[in-house]
């Protein structure tokens, strides 16, 4: 079995979103969202005395993933080689996994009305391929592989180089992108992107241990368009309809 | 690196085990054929290889196509030396492109008046008629040289090749005199050779990277990128120059945030420390260089201290700096910069650049700069072309080191508006963009007004366009043959071929073709004894030992014959008049320039203004990419930097419009402010290419602010003629209301008095000889 992981190299990242266009035309991600996204020339200090990084984001693959529990239909869920995804046709694009994500990495495609994230380009891995991500850096700053062999690229990086898991006291819940940089960008990288807490909304704690066996039944009933309409209600905020 | 980085693991290496879940719900099985759902590498059907032309660069690319023909997504190609199938942002989001709805699609002939945008759809006959007519009319009239002729790339070298058989010697493109000419002008006087392209820097074995207004990373050559993120992950160290804390600055060990427009004095205190610190190599300019006891005596006293005063570096880091490169020359890779169009004092400063890189001896060494190789492709017989008269733009002989390969657009420009030396009555912008790359476009649309014929063949339809007489819409890189693409540039020098992926859109036409049949109607059909694109590329392959259909498979034939480095056990010949690296150049003395760089002050910043500065984005190239659907979503508009303690003092934030009124009172549109403490307070930054000014670009259309519109001033480089172009200064206007700290005002009423910038401070004329006609080469 496998576990899979990236590490990215923020020392070699040179911010210029060539990952990210590789992603958005692999995947068609609208404009505006993102599976994984860039920041370039993050800057702190004051002039002359300042220093700066570049950032890479995306799901984290976590190995206690947030985003699972809240959803009511099961779409969310992991694979035993540590990929998260999402079952398009299970999802209803109430968004709860979204705000339960506290990398913000999941989004809901407005093309769809599903929620989309990273997948580390599974389909891509199936073929044989790596993640486009990682194909096409131009500053080969990310790497991708397998945990648990120990000649892989990550294992070296992460076991013997160190690379490090962005977590802090908000979200401590393993994720499986890793980075290394310098000090003085990991200084930034925790000032700025670190994880916010997961938010449960409160609909979903209520519901979800009632909701999930409804849904279940309305979507095994081929009722589904009735229970989007349902979660579309609930995601509004608003009294779900007694059927 | 041990595994590829295309393959990962093989096929079906993830097991059905694999696809069984771990946690979370009570889902059975998985739907594996809707999931994962639609991924086109599912639809391909073919992979076929070429070349990018989002920039000029020309990294390998595979376009994914689907069985109805559409180009689904485009990969970077394995098989290229340089990239190793990697692509830029701008490479991936290629197909939009070619799919932009926005796209020239069908020849025109305009019914307006110039600059109205007003076309009538016509055929391509009719077109090339009507071109070929208008042409032969001012060839009988005013000579072939009153054409005028603007390529950029590749794509038109078949044109230009027409243009050569046509007679016209006015062929210009702002590769030189907007970009690169000043420091091919430096580095080929002292060294013999200019550098080309790509910058044939040795970082797979550099020890210190020393950078001087360079930024890559945000300059994107997928290439050059991944050398240079290489040589930090090796641990090589960087030194970095700039005004403003790019992001190879951020990476460097050095930043030295210079004061804008000081280069060239830390350039000669480096050599100061370098020399009377015993620091440099000594064997290698005692054996191959000339000049020396005058370089020395030249330097003496621009020490650390004196360049301080003038740069605002502290002497200590000018000193450290220095010493870093003493230790480790002569692995030090000095990148000589790509656009160098600075201040007009430009060519010496690129001399500068080059004298330096001789004292650490790492010319033609490894870790420095390596040596450029041949490449066999000949050329395909060609009638002889006429002897062409004068040039119109000044080089070789107003600009005595003004390349005769690429021409000085600016000069024709002038030649054009001034009707001096002689009438230019048509011009032809072939992949340009005139007015968005050359500076004072005013001048350059008052020139357009003069001419009887202006044609321009794109792409997209341009500000330029609205001017065209005739409009012709070129097919996209990923639609057509090119002519070879050779780089010699390379420690294993290689050719690749640019082919079609999908067919053209509309009535687009490759570049190959629009030359063949124009040259017909011009009876110069002997330059274009081919029959067939194939047969072309066939034959200048066959210096490869190969096939057009054996090349299409891959792409690329590299030819592994690069001799990267000197043989120092053999005797050196350096192309310059000496035959040695020359510190002291007498052949500038004879031109009645400084021998050795000199440092001249460059004009202060008003108070209460900026000094206009601009560069580079990886998501955007020039101003030609900004209506591509994917990269005008990543960046619809530029932003402007500037130094947060100036924009406090100035009650200014982060994220507000504001426009920039210039010297002469041009005002630029809104640029929404990027406030932070990297840029030097003296500066503002922006990316070149915004402000789109033509109304059929439905996206890119007047977002953003344009740099070359608020340029209505440049010094020429009196050497190579080049623009520089940060002689300009801004203020900022808010709420329409001026910004400035108190006590300041306007300079438009002072700079009004002076307006003609373009006269070039030393009219010399000098034969020909003087300098060598280069082969034209890439883009800037
Ligand atoms: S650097 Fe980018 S845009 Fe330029 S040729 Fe390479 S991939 Fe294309």
């Amino acid at each position: 079995m496998a576990r899979y992981a990236m590490v990215i190299d923020l020392r070699k990242c040179v911010g210029c979103d060539a990952c990210t266009v590789a992603c958005r035309t692999e995947w068609d991600v609208p404009i505006g969202h993102a599976r994984t996204w860039v920041e370039q020339s993050v800057t702190v200090g004051e002039f002359p005395n300042v220093s700066g990084t570049n950032w890479v984001a995306q799901c984290n693959h976590c190995d206690e993933p947030s985003c699972i529990e809240p959803c009511p239909t099961g779409a969310t869920f992991q694979l035993k080689n540590g990929i998260v995804k999402v079952d398009t046709d299970l999802c209803i694009g109430c968004g709860y996994c979204v705000e339960a994500c506290p990398y913000d990495a999941r989004y809901i495609n407005p093309l769809t009305n599903k929620v989309d994230k990273c997948d580390f380009c599974e389909a891509r891995l199936e073929e044989g391929l790596q993640p486009a991500c990682v194909t096409t850096c131009t500053g080969d700053a990310k790497f991708f592989g397998d945990l648990e062999d120990p000649n892989s690229e990550v294992y070296k990086k992460v076991y013997e180089e160190g690379a490090w898991r962005n977590e802090n006291d908000n979200a401590a819940i393993g994720p499986n992108v890793y980075y290394l940089g310098t000090p003085e960008q990991l200084e930034i990288v925790k000032e700025k992107f670190g994880p916010r807490e997961p938010r449960l909304l409160p609909p979903a704690q209520a519901w979800k241990n009632i909701l999930k066996p409804v849904v279940l039944t309305a979507i095994g009933a081929t009722f589904a368009g009735q229970a989007v309409a349902f979660f579309n209600q609930l995601r509004k905020g608003e009294e779900p309809i007694d059927d | 690196m041990s595994i590829s980085r295309r393959e990962f693991i093989k096929r079906g290496a993830l097991t059905a085990g694999a696809l069984t879940i771990l946690s979370g719900t009570t889902v059975k099985g998985l739907n594996k054929k809707n999931f994962p759902k639609g991924w086109k590498g599912r639809q391909r059907v073919k992979e076929i290889p070429s070349i990018c032309e989002m920039c000029f660069w020309r990294c390998g690319i595979l376009g994914n196509v689907d069985k109805h023909g559409k180009l689904l997504k485009i990969d970077g190609n394995p098989n290229h030396p340089l990239t190793e199938g990697r692509l830029c942002a701008r490479g991936n989001a290629g197909h939009k492109l070619a799919y932009d709805p926005d796209r020239l699609k069908y020849p025109l002939m305009r019914v307006g008046k110039r600059g109205e945008g007003k076309f009538k759809r016509v055929s391509w006959d009719e077109a090339l008629d009507f071109m070929a007519e208008k042409l032969k009319k001012i060839k009988a009239e005013y000579g072939a040289e009153a054409v005028g002729f603007f390529p950029h790339g590749i794509q038109a070298r078949f044109f230009e090749h027409l243009m050569k058989g046509f007679g016209t010697p006015n062929i210009v493109e702002p590769a030189f005199a907007q970009c690169r000419g000043s420091r091919d002008v430096g580095y080929k006087l002292t060294f013999g050779n200019s550098v080309g392209s790509p910058e044939p820097l040795d970082f797979e074995n550099t020890d210190l990277m020393v950078f001087i207004g360079t930024h890559i990373g945000e300059n994107v050559f997928t290439g050059q990128n991944l050398q240079f993120a290489n040589a930090i992950e090796r641990g090589a160290k960087l030194i970095v120059v700039d005004p403003r804390f790019s992001v190879a600055a951020a990476k460097a060990d050095y930043w030295l945030p210079i004061k804008p427009g000081t280069d060239t004095a830390l350039l000669l205190a480096w050599m100061h420390v370098l020399i009377y610190e015993n620091r440099y190599d000594k064997e290698y300019i005692r054996k191959y260089a000339i000049g020396f006891d005058q370089l020395k005596k030249h330097v003496k006293d621009f020490t650390p201290e004196w360049a301080s005063k003038i740069t605002g570096l502290p002497a200590s880091l000018i000193l450290d700096t220095a010493r870093e490169m003493g230790k480790y020359y002569p692995k030090v890779g000095i990148h000589p910069g790509r656009h160098v169009a600075w201040y007009g004092n430009d060519s010496q400063r690129a001399r500068a650049m080059a004298i330096l890189t001789a004292l650490l001896g790492s010319y033609g060494r490894p870790g420095g700069i390596y040596l450029s190789s041949k490449i066999p492709a000949p050329k395909y017989p060609s009638g002889k072309n006429p002897k062409p008269g004068p040039r119109a733009d000044g080089a070789g002989t107003v600009y005595p080191f003004g390349s005769r390969g690429l021409g000085i657009t600016n000069g024709l420009i002038d030649a054009t508006y001034d009707e001096d030396p002689y009438p230019i009555k048509a011009w032809i912008v072939y992949s340009q963009n005139v007015l968005q790359s050359i500076p004072d476009p005013w001048k350059t649309k008052e020139a357009i007004d003069k001419l009887d014929l202006f044609v321009v063949v794109d792409i997209m339809p341009m500000e330029q366009y609205l001017y065209a007489d005739l409009v012709l819409p070129e097919a996209t890189y990923l639609e057509r043959y090119d002519d070879l693409y050779t780089v010699k540039n390379a420690k294993k020098p290689f050719a690749a071929i640019r082919q079609p992926i999908i067919d053209p859109l509309y009535e687009a036409k490759p570049g190959w073709w629009i030359a063949k049949e124009t040259a017909k109607r011009l009876g110069l059909e002997e330059h274009f004894q081919w029959e067939t694109i194939e047969e072309y590329l066939d034959y200048r392959l066959s210096g490869l030992g190969k096939t057009l259909q054996q090349v299409q498979a891959k792409g690329i034939v590299v030819y592994d014959k690069g001799t990267p480095y000197y043989d120092f056990s053999k005797p050196i010949h350096f192309k310059t008049r000496s035959g040695k690296i020359e510190l002291y150049s007498q052949t500038l003395k004879d031109y009645g320039f400084d021998p050795m760089p000199v440092y001249e002050p460059v004009e202060e910043v008003p108070k209460g203004y900026f000094r206009l500065t601009y560069g580079r984005s990886p998501v955007h190239s020039f101003a030609r990419s900004q209506n591509n659907e994917i990269l005008h979503g990543y960046m619809p508009e530029n932003e402007l930097w500037i130094n947060s303690t100036v924009a406090n003092q100035l009650g200014l934030s982060d994220g507000e419009y504001v426009r920039l009124e210039n010297q002469d009172g041009i005002l630029s549109n809104n640029i929404r402010l990027k406030v932070t403490p990297g840029i030097h307070p003296e500066a503002v930054f922006m990316v070149h290419g915004f402000d789109q000014k033509s109304p059929a670009l439905r996206l890119a259309y007047k977002h953003g602010a344009s740099d070359n519109y608020l340029m209505s001033r440049v010094n020429i480089d009196p050497l190579s003629g080049g623009t520089g172009m940060r002689v300009n200064f801004v203020r900022i206007i808010k709420n329409g209301q001026p910004v400035m700290v108190s006590g300041a005002e306007s300079i438009v009423p002072k700079f009004k008095k002076n307006t003609k910038t373009r006269t070039p401070k030393k009219r010399i004329v000098v034969p020909q000889a003087a300098t060598e006609a280069g082969e034209s080469e890439e883009g800037c």
